[in-house]
């Protein structure tokens, strides 16, 4: 009988033991295997945003200098540079915000229509980025969208308007991780490009530059002073003059 | 993929550009907002299909205008939605309890307005799928129609 009771308990001490293995390991397995699942940025899983040609912008009236002051990110998003979690992951080179600033600055550039400085532009464009990379789709295919907010102010004039611009693309899914990094990459590219027409060609900026425009001077509109610019301009008529009268 | 605002290379271009705009809704339709941005994204990448147009560009782009006479523009209200039921579906089947989805579309010339084509579209999916899903097929049927709109306008 006591031969009995002690095997019996053996044997719930046993299982003792063994639910609270089962039960440690419960505890310890989740974060392991959260850490798993979530995808780490590596050369492999990560792409490079740009855009493969400038984009034109339109003809202004009087064509302004733009300068781009700053871009911020309010997508709200805690890993922006992360556009793919599945499969091993999808991740940018460099934060959506410098993306966005240098395919804009390059088009602007382009044209001829980008200052060097605040100082020397007649607009300062700060943006705000509500959304970069790809959105809910309808799982056949990647939806790519682009969404910029700007704000075109005239320093000089102390004015200010707001302007959007979106920009989306759609690419075919693909089940191979190689061509799923590719179709996204295109994907992005793809709205990207079409946000930055968006911007640089729509009416929207049209309306804001000539409603902050109107009225005023060919000078730089961010001149510190009045006096300092008609400094600089009476230096360069006395060189002329001098210019002139050595010809002579 | 035919990227929306690529030059399409086809003898069968007539149009210059298209621009379509995002779908309003009537009070009532319950539909998430980013079910108008998939919508309006699908609707330019069908239109890019069709091979009508040389470019599709984006809303509020400006068009030269020298091309705007040649240009047309795509406006439209989502009038109804029914997100329809799966229970019907899967026990009556035929057709009850789709998920249905009502449009009035409007095509017209931008440099006068003058109207086009007045579509009406209706589509229905089982509700099964996602909303996104039905965009896809709204979509291809919007640029479907249009383009033959747009072919019988040409020929009258």
């Amino acid at each position: 009988m006591a031969q009995r009771g002690v095997t019996e308990a053996k044997m719930v001490s046993h299982r003792f033991a063994l639910m609270s293995a089962r039960i440690l390991l419960a505890c310890a397995l989740p974060p392991c295997a959260g850490r798993a699942d979530e995808p780490k940025p590596t050369p492999e899983n990560t792409i490079h945003i740009q855009l493969a040609a400038p984009v034109p912008p339109q003809k202004f009236a009087k064509a302004p200098k733009f300068f781009i002051s700053e871009v911020i990110d309010r997508s709200g998003n805690a890993q922006p540079m992360l556009v793919l979690r599945e499969r091993g992951g999808v991740f940018l080179d460099r934060p959506p915000t410098e993306i966005a600033r240098e395919a804009i600055e390059q088009s602007l550039k382009s044209a001829g229509l980008l200052a060097a400085d605040a100082a020397s532009a007649d607009l300062v464009l700060q943006i705000y980025v509500f959304h970069f990379g790809l959105a809910q789709g309808s799982g056949l295919d990647f939806f790519g969208k682009v969404e910029f907010s700007v704000m075109v102010k005239n320093v000089k004039r102390e004015e200010s308007q707001q302007i959007e611009a979106k920009g989306t693309s759609i690419a075919n899914a693909a089940i191979r991780k190689k061509n799923i990094q590719k179709n996204v990459q295109a994907n992005i590219e793809g709205a990207l490009e079409d946000a930055v027409r968006n911007l640089v060609r729509g009416t929207q900026l049209r309306e804001a530059v000539a409603s902050l425009m109107k009225d005023s001077p060919n000078a730089p509109a961010a001149a510190p002073s009045g006096d300092l610019a008609v400094a600089i301009g009476d230096g360069d008529r006395g060189k002329r003059f001098e210019s002139r009268d050595e010809k002579r | 993929m035919v990227a929306p605002g690529a030059a399409a290379k086809d003898p069968e271009v007539t149009y210059k550009t298209v621009e379509a705009k995002h779908f309003t809704r009537v009070e009532g339709v319950e539909l998430s907002p980013a079910f108008t941005d998939y919508l309006y994204a699908e609707l330019r990448n069908e239109l890019g299909k069709t091979k009508l147009f040389a470019q599709v560009v984006g809303e509020g782009e400006a068009v030269e205008d020298a091309d705007a006479a040649n240009s047309v523009v795509i406006q439209g209200v989502i009038t109804e939605y029914k997100k329809g039921s799966r229970a019907k579906d899967a026990i009556i089947g035929f057709g009850a309890g789709m998920r249905s989805l009502k449009m009035d579309v409007n095509v017209t010339r931008r440099s006068d307005n003058q109207d086009l084509g007045a579509i009406k579209v209706h589509v229905k999916v089982s509700p099964r799928w996602n909303e996104e899903v039905m965009a896809k097929g709204a979509a291809h049927q919007i640029a479907h129609e249009v383009k033959n709109a747009l072919k019988e306008k040409a020929k009258g």
